[in-house]
């Protein structure tokens, strides 16, 4: 449509006197709305008390409807970005942005119409498929523009952007929290203008994004820098295109290594409050838990900047060597830490910190490593795809937990020790994952898009 | 487009970090705080009659 032309792609060609650091920014504007998704659990008791306002009648909702919001949310991101992942490499990051801010805002407007009418089918459809679908698309759509802007430093670039991801659920919690008590009255919980407000915020931080994001002139590269003479084994030069990236054993052994490493930091971050609380009985309560589970929040956020850096010097297949060999030594020893043992919360606290970071970096470094191997062509939509091993440990993750903790203390397992087997388990999943980022080799020649040399 | 062709000023790029930077500060300080908690809070008020050893 002409109307929406300036969307278009060769319309956010960047001049040559363009910065690149404007860049940065502008996929830290969408990733830091979107990633308000993991602070929707403070929605969570409000949504439950829509009828009754300071208490949840028969009729309102229940704590377990409420709960499939953001699972389908989660769910619908991984399927929105292995589905637009190759329209979003032709149609430009700008378009897509665009898309993700409009679907994004549009999920939280309908969502205020789910909450006046009380009627849930219009949450699930408004903030799971409709904004769900923006989450999606805007996860992925500024990956290949930083990656091309930022050949030099793809690790730090992406690094940045999925920084904020992290960083959005750090806004989102209090943001809301704020509104809420503002829109608060004896008849109104305050949730469907607190819905409305947000909605109307994240657009227009979106839509900065939008308006500043530009993509490279064909073959721009950074001022005085040539690309490596010496060729790297793991960094190719040579393109993939998405639907053939998908059938090589490069892109599953990826799979697998970033659903190993999510699947194992999600069994801290599912039951962090729970768990310091039950290592150390009597020495942590609720609110100091709390404090834990911020923390954790922010070593997963600086973590994704910290290690996706660190893999632009020491490679990518080393970084996650050092997640998946650390990762599974800490995970084994963590439970030790616990009162039963050598009761120290502050070793127990640095583990989990050290852990979680890793976490982070894993989800960070994974664009990088997915440019290096299959190069620059289709990233994003090969990203979106690999994503769906997010989907994936979203669900294993906690059901691994709580079915194992739960079969445990049903066996007569006292509820600190049950912690051990689990976090034993995880261990265990990042030795898997070690195995098959052990296996990663280049890739094959006969996988090369026609054109070869980009 | 006639803005593009000027080369991006020092404070547009402040600017662009400012947008993003001042909402992520003030997530990250609330965070803080709440982090706080961990290190200032009194043990649990439901705490066993036989705490655990130190």
């Amino acid at each position: 449509m002409a109307l929406f032309s300036f969307l278009d792609r060769d319309r956010s060609i960047a001049d040559p006197g363009y910065s690149r650091w404007l860049v940065p920014p502008a996929a830290l504007a969408i990733h830091l709305c979107i990633g308000q998704v993991y602070a929707f659990s403070v929605f969570k008791i409000p949504l439950t008390q829509l009828l009754g306002v300071t208490k949840s009648l028969p009729e309102d909702w229940k704590q377990t409807q409420i709960a499939w919001i953001f699972s389908f949310a989660i769910v619908i991101l991984g399927v929105s970005a292995a589905t637009f992942g190759k329209w979003l490499e032709g149609a430009g990051p700008r378009k897509a942005m665009f898309a993700s801010a409009t679907c994004f805002a549009l999920g939280f407007f309908i969502s205020y119409f789910g909450v006046v009418s009380h009627q849930l089918w219009l949450v699930y459809f408004g903030y799971g498929f409709v904004g769900g679908t923006g989450l999606g698309l805007g996860y992925i759509s500024p990956v290949s523009t930083l990656i091309r802007w930022f050949p030099d430093r793809p690790g730090l670039a992406t690094g940045m952007a999925i920084m904020g991801f992290g960083g959005g659920a750090m806004i989102g919690s209090p943001l809301a929290i704020k509104l809420m008590a503002f829109f608060r009255t004896s008849s109104d919980a305050g949730v469907g203008k607190t819905f409305l407000v947000m909605g109307a915020l994240y657009f227009l931080l979106m839509m900065f994004g939008v308006f500043t994001i530009r993509v490279p002139q064909e073959g721009w590269k950074p001022e005085g820098w040539t690309a490596p003479v010496k060729e790297q084994k793991l960094v190719t030069t040579h393109k993939v295109d998405v639907n053939v990236a998908f059938r090589t054993p490069q892109f599953w052994l990826l799979w697998v290594v970033l659903c190993t490493n999510v699947t194992a930091g999600i069994g801290i971050l599912e039951q962090a409050s729970p768990m310091i609380q039950e290592l150390f009985k009597g020495t942590i309560g609720p609110v100091a838990a709390g404090g834990f589970v911020g923390l954790l929040s922010l070593f997963n956020m600086a973590g994704r900047f910290f290690w996706a850096s660190t893999s632009d010097f020491i490679g990518r297949k080393p970084t996650y060597f050092i997640f998946f060999t650390l990762g599974a030594v800490l995970y084994f020893f963590l439970p030790m830490t616990g009162a039963n043992h050598l009761n120290t919360v502050k070793l127990f606290v640095t583990i989990s910190v050290i852990l979680l970071s890793m976490y982070g970096g894993g989800f960070a470094t994974i664009p990088a490593y997915l440019r290096d191997l299959f190069g620059t062509h289709h990233v994003s939509a090969i990203h979106g795809r690999l994503l769906t091993a997010w989907s994936v440990a979203g669900v294993l993750g906690p059901v691994l937990v709580n079915y194992m903790r739960e079969y445990q203390i049903q066996h007569g397992a006292d509820k600190a020790s049950a912690y051990q087997t689990v976090l034993h388990v995880m261990a265990g999943l990042l030795v898997v994952g070690f195995i098959a980022n052990f296996l990663v080799r280049p890739v094959d020649q006969k996988y090369w898009l026609a054109e070869k040399r980009s | 487009m006639a803005e593009n062709r000027k080369k991006s000023s020092t404070a547009t790029i402040l600017f662009a970090w400012l947008l993003v930077g001042i909402p992520l500060g003030w997530g990250v300080y609330n965070t803080l705080l709440n982090s706080m908690k961990l290190f200032q809070a009194p043990p649990a008020q439901s705490a066993p009659a036989t705490p655990a050893p130190k």
